[in-house]
């Protein structure tokens, strides 16, 4: 539905988009997740032709909205024209219009019929839930409900794609969770494709069907959900989602599993005898650890060869209903425990623990920088 | 102190007139014509300068162009210049024998002496207040408001008049109000281009310099008509500043 096709932008000697290349399928909700400044809003604005992209070609919907056509003829058709819906990350509800008037902004640049607009108006503001809300001015109502008019006025001129750059940040933090389950089942009822911007990996995997990681001024990893949150293409994706990632060496292929060294220590991960001899990088979600007082708890995992090793807890940090815990095994361990199996274990900084972990919940790949 | 320094001189004005002495004043033709030319030639002033004045500041606002600083610098030279310099530019720009003089020989044009040239002195002086306002006004806009409805719309013209213009209307306003009150009050430029001529330039300022020697207490009336004007309009600002939208519904 969409196509980016090396796109490239640059601001002054800083690339923020190079060579970038990206499809979305038709009627997906695709994040695009990374830190800021990673170029996440200069795509959405290259794709919504807000922004011109110095080089590259973007389709939408199959028409070359953006670039080169094949008499070599430059195409730039105008943010009107390319049938996209923005909302953006900034409140942008015009504040000198009613609320009425701000979701009949599109509709009448369509030159539709008074009658038309105000049903039109109204059935928008009943889909949101604002239709009390109609004679009311932006400055009355509360965030989340001006990011429901937003989302209202983005669709009334029935784009067919639909571009949201971190629409929850506007938000109160305290509503923003459930303003993001609302606003997925906005998106799951209008079965339109749409590019979610956002640097929140929660907000990403509620949000999406695939997960986009931009960085460096490209694109890191695309795919499902659980293809880039349990098998991270580099380093850089692991970094970025607080996934654990180490630099070892796959010194053995064994009947079901392959061994890697890590800092002296062995790990044993699913099989791949491809890999052995090679330098690979190593990733395991801290989720997927478990601390035990026991070395023996592993051989719990049914039939699994799983891994042991002892270590000391370095740190604590208490979150809501989990802590992370790092423990030094070596080379330093994130895990995520439930605050209930910290009470039971009764951790605490400086106990020895073992990290117990399944073997095929490490994701191995080559080192391509240290091959 | 310093709000009685700036007070005193005010009240004195007031303090001097004779309500009955006043009302017949104003029967006075010189006063009556001075005022009514006054009006005018600032009313025009400011129209013609609001015309000008915000399509200018908005492609300096919004545009990138070599040289962009000199004019935005030359664009404010008026506001700081004395107002006989801006006369004496004036004149070596319009007058017969100034740059301009031949061609507008041609055009059968006569600036010093005449209305128009007070129109084009208060504008010359007093059009950079208007300029300002809007330019600020232009460049304080959420360019994401200004993107939001690019995407929604497909005339830019409609952008500008329904989302840029109306959030600069109060800035732009002041401007404007700012304008006139420095139109109306423009003394120098006025005396040097267009001259001193009763009913033709002889504007609310000149007369008043005119009548002090010749008849103070109309001197002293139209001061205070002025005051009065220059009041008022600074009410006017002070209220656009305040306002909000549909503040109304609050």
């Amino acid at each position: 539905m969409i196509k980016l096709e090396s796109v490239t932008k640059s601001f002054g000697e800083k690339a923020v988009l190079n060579e970038l290349c990206l499809d979305v399928k038709k009627n997906e909700i695709l994040s695009l997740l990374g830190p800021n400044g990673c170029g996440k809003t200069t795509t959405l604005n290259v794709i919504s032709g807000l922004s011109r992209p110095d080089k590259g070609n973007i389709f939408i919907d199959g028409v070359l909205v953006e670039g080169k056509s094949g008499g070599d003829k430059t195409v730039h058709l105008a943010p009107y024209d390319r049938k996209v819906g923005y909302v953006f990350q900034t409140m942008t509800l015009f504040p000198h219009m009613r609320v009425r008037d701000n979701v009949a902004y599109g509709l009448k640049a369509k030159h539709l019929s008074k009658q038309d607009v105000e049903a039109k108006t109204r059935s928008l503001l009943d889909f949101v839930g604002m239709r009390e809300y109609a004679e009311y001015f932006p400055h009355q109502i509360s965030g989340g409900q001006k990011q429901r008019i937003e989302l209202a006025r983005s669709l009334a001129t029935d784009p067919e794609v639909l571009l949201l750059d971190e629409p929850v940040s506007a938000v109160d933090p305290q509503l923003r969770e459930s303003f993001r389950l609302e606003l997925k089942n906005y998106l799951r009822v209008l079965e339109i494709t749409a590019v979610y911007v956002t640097h929140n990996l929660s907000e990403a995997f509620i949000m999406s069907d695939r997960i986009a990681v931009m960085g460096n001024s490209r694109i890191e990893q695309i795919g499902s959900k659980t293809d880039v949150f349990d098998k991270p293409g580099s380093e850089y994706v692991a970094q970025f989602l607080g996934i654990n990632e180490y630099k070892g060496k796959a010194v053995k292929a064994h009947a079901e599993v392959l061994e890697i060294e890590v800092n002296g220590v062995s790990l044993l991960a699913s099989s791949a005898p491809n890999l052995v001899g090679k330098n690979v990088i190593v990733t395991i979600k801290p989720e997927n650890i478990m601390l035990s007082m026991n070395k023996s708890d592993y051989l719990d995992f049914k039939g699994d060869s799983g891994n042991s090793i002892e270590g000391v807890i370095t740190e604590m940090v208490q979150m809501r209903s989990s802590a992370q815990v790092t423990v030094d095994a070596g080379f330093l361990i994130k895990t995520r425990i439930p605050l209930s199996s910290i009470k039971n274990l009764g951790l605490s900084i400086g106990d020895k623990v073992n990290v117990i972990f399944r073997s095929d919940s490490l994701n191995v790949f080559t080192d391509n920088n240290n091959e | 102190m310093f709000v009685l320094f700036i007070s005193l001189p005010i009240l004195a004005v007031f303090l001097r007139l004779n309500p009955s002495q006043a009302s017949s004043q104003l029967q006075n033709p010189q006063i009556l014509n001075a005022i009514f030319l006054g009006l005018l030639t600032s009313v025009a002033a400011t129209v013609a300068s609001f015309i000008f004045a915000v399509p200018t500041a908005y492609v300096l606002a919004t545009r990138k162009f070599p040289g962009k600083a000199v004019l935005d610098t030359l664009m404010d030279i008026p506001m700081v210049l004395p107002p006989a310099v801006a006369g004496v530019a004036l004149l070596l720009a319009f007058a017969p024998r100034g740059l301009l003089g031949p061609l507008l020989n041609v055009l059968g044009l006569t600036l010093p002496g005449s209305t128009i040239a007070v129109v084009l002195a208060q504008m010359f002086v007093a059009s950079p207040f208007v300029l300002r306002s809007a330019k600020s006004a232009f460049e304080q806009v959420n360019p994401d408001l200004i993107n939001s409805a690019k995407i929604l719309s497909d005339s830019r013209l409609r952008v500008f008049f329904t989302v840029t213009l109306p959030l600069c209307t109060r800035q732009i306003l002041t401007g404007v109000m700012m304008t006139w009150a420095r139109s109306m009050g423009e003394f120098g430029a006025t005396l040097m281009f267009a001259g001193n001529l009763p009913g033709i330039t002889q504007t609310m300022p000149l007369a008043i310099y005119m009548l002090l020697s010749e008849n103070p207490f109309a001197a002293t009336v139209l001061s205070a008509i002025m005051i009065i004007f220059s009041f008022s309009i600074l009410i006017v600002v002070k209220l656009l500043q305040q306002k909000k939208y549909g503040g109304k519904n609050d």
